[in-house]
């Protein structure tokens, strides 16, 4: 930047009313805003939505998820085992012994498929930030409702709700006879994940040992890591440590591939938003194609008076592309409003059967912050460049003749 | 010898027709030169200041600064026109949103001269010019002839070897016309700066050192 640059730059800076705000330039400025806004406030909602969807999935199932390798229930002594080896270990957060199996509920004429999950939840819950309405711990015949199931069967805290283990191999002279059971609902499960809300529910380990006729034993172990994005490397380790009758199974073997399906649509709305700061972009050619005829005899005084024409394009890239570069940041600051107000806002909520789950939020990353600012500026700066070429073909004579 | 505008040949088309405007220009200028060029509107007086002024180049004919060989289009042009000549045009030609002193303090920063110095010489030169009161007022804020003052310290600032007027009073009431031909003559002979002078106003041409008239193309000495 030569000492000219520098005194025209100063100048734009110190005196902004007089030089940079003009009327031509609303619409620009307008445009670049509201396209950079679009960007912004959808890269923050996916980016958000993303997060979210992670940070349930990590939180509404095990990190690691430890199960015998012939598909048998874990015996005591295998649980002890674990325990033992894995117990004490830093990156783990909790071991919690889970069993596990699909069940029927039913409330009157109304019948829904559900997940039954029983923990011995005196001795630790993971799940107890989800409870929604009542209380833990369970007392016995008491269950954990899943917030969408009671909705869809009318229920409430206090309510009853019968489940049945309708299992093939006990058969009576009657037919299969299955396993049932009523239950007090204590407490509801709200976790934002949509299927957990609408299938999961939690029971005490003997209520469910009563009802699925398994004196003993455990579905499975789950463990909670400190760092939950370690899980792969540290099952790998688990198998080892464990043994061959037990298998390691991390959560992104069955979560990482749809949170990197999340992660493309994100980034391809990015590039389809992108193309509204090229169509704004279409106003700053505009504008500074104006700039150059409004002041077509000030760039034929500056070259009489020896200015290159770089030296003048760039005295005009400057005042435009500081205009420029303030209204993408007023975009990005409008970006967040509307995120924020998108996240605030109370009629509409996602639909959890299709976008797993059900509430809108924004993320605002300091990452996605830059990628914003950088690919918005580079296009802005591209429409600014372009129609600037102009100045290297005009002629000082041209231009003085046509004046006079 | 500071210019020598040898043969100079230009020629427009106009809706097919060919127009001569110059046939062989050529003209000397030493230094302290004054110098007019007379000639009716539209004859090709501007175009010959543009061409030594490098501003326009000639179909024909060459163009010596200092001996030297230049032309409009070579990479030096813009420096020669900024250290080694000055322009003052009919219509005064100031950048509206600069001050009269940033106004005349540009060809320095264009030649990479700090603004505090360039400021500082464009202030003495401006109070030279009996404009001290008027620094920093914008064109608009300024009269006529006050304008075409802050117009010739711009030509004058960087000490071109030759200031280039094209009709500098042709803008202006008589009295201030009157106000900036005693100012050029004034520098003349003070500063035994070099003027060449394109005019219609042949009274006032008849005072300078010497007076051509371009007539059909051709350049007679008066």
């Amino acid at each position: 930047m030569d000492r000219l640059e520098r005194f025209y730059l100063k100048r734009y800076l110190k005196k902004p009313k007089r030089n940079l705000f003009r009327f031509s330039f609303v619409f620009m400025i307008l445009g670049i805003m509201l396209s950079v806004g679009i960007l912004s406030a959808g890269l923050n909602l996916f980016q958000g939505y993303e997060t979210n969807l992670k940070r349930l999935l990590l939180d509404s199932f095990a990190h690691i998820g430890i199960q015998s390798s012939y598909r048998n229930l874990i015996t005591e002594q295998q649980r002890e085992m674990v325990f033992d080896r894995l117990s004490q270990r830093k990156e783990i957060a909790s071991i919690t012994p889970c069993l596990e199996s699909a069940l029927m509920a039913q409330k009157g004429d109304k019948i829904r498929a559900i997940n039954l999950r029983a923990y011995d939840i005196s001795a630790g819950f993971p799940y107890a930030r989800y409870i929604s309405a009542g209380e833990i711990p369970l007392q016995e015949k008491e269950v954990i409702l899943g917030h969408y199931l009671a909705e869809e069967l009318g229920l409430s805290i206090g309510d009853e709700i019968t489940l049945n283990y309708p299992r093939l191999d006990r058969i009576t002279p009657l037919g299969i006879h299955a396993s049932q059971d009523k239950y007090r609902i204590a407490a509801l499960y709200r976790s934002g994940f949509y299927e957990s809300d609408r299938s999961l529910v939690i029971s005490n380990l003997s209520d469910a040992r009563a009802l699925l006729m398994i004196p003993s034993g455990y579905s499975k172990i789950e463990i909670r890591l400190q760092d939950a994005d370690k899980a792969a490397a540290w099952s790998k380790e688990y198998i080892n440590i464990l043994g061959p009758e037990l298998i390691s199974i991390p959560w992104n073997l069955y979560a990482e591939s749809l949170l990197h399906l999340v992660a493309i649509e994100k980034w391809l709305i990015f590039i389809v938003f992108s193309f509204l700061v090229l169509i704004a972009g279409i106003n700053v050619i505009s504008a500074v194609t104006t700039m150059i005829i409004d002041r077509n005899t000030e760039i034929a005084v500056l070259k009489s008076l020896g200015a290159t024409a770089g030296v003048i394009k760039r005295l005009f890239a400057y005042r435009i592309g500081i205009i420029a570069l303030l209204s993408v940041i007023l975009g990005q600051a409008l970006g967040a409003i509307v995120s924020w107000a998108v996240e605030k806002q109370s009629f509409y909520r996602l639909k959890g059967e299709v976008y797993f789950i059900d509430t809108l939020t924004a993320d605002i990353t300091f990452f996605n912050l830059v990628v914003v600012f950088l690919v918005a500026s580079i296009l802005i700066f591209l429409c600014i460049v372009l129609p600037l070429k102009r100045i290297e073909r005009m002629q000082v004579i041209d231009i003085l003749r046509h004046k006079q | 010898m500071i210019l020598s505008a040898r043969n100079l040949k230009k020629t427009y088309i106009d809706s097919d027709q060919r127009i001569e405007v110059l046939k062989d220009a050529s003209l000397n200028v030493e230094q302290g030169d004054l110098i007019c060029i007379t000639g009716k509107s539209g004859c090709g007086k501007s175009t010959l200041l543009h061409i030594m002024g490098l501003l326009d180049a000639p179909d024909a004919g060459k163009l010596y600064l200092e001996d030297q060989e230049v032309t409009s289009n070579s990479p030096s042009a813009p420096q020669i026109r900024n250290q080694k000549l000055g322009f003052v045009f009919q219509f005064h030609y100031l950048i509206e949103d600069l001050t009269a002193l940033e106004n005349v303090s540009l060809p320095l920063m264009i030649c990479g001269e700090s603004e505090g110095k360039a400021k500082s010489k464009a202030q003495e030169l401006l109070s030279h010019l009996g404009l001290a009161q008027r620094l920093n007022r914008y064109p608009n804020q300024l009269s006529g002839g006050e304008q075409q003052r802050v117009s010739l310290a711009r030509a004058l600032i960087n000490n071109p070897q030759l200031v280039l007027a094209d009709e500098p009073t042709g803008n202006l009431d008589p009295s201030h016309s009157q106000e900036v031909w005693n100012l050029i003559k004034s520098l003349n002979q003070e500063l035994n700066q070099a003027f060449v002078i394109v005019t219609h106003d042949i009274e006032t041409a008849q005072t300078a050192d010497r007076v051509y008239e371009l007539t059909d193309g051709v350049l007679i000495l008066q």
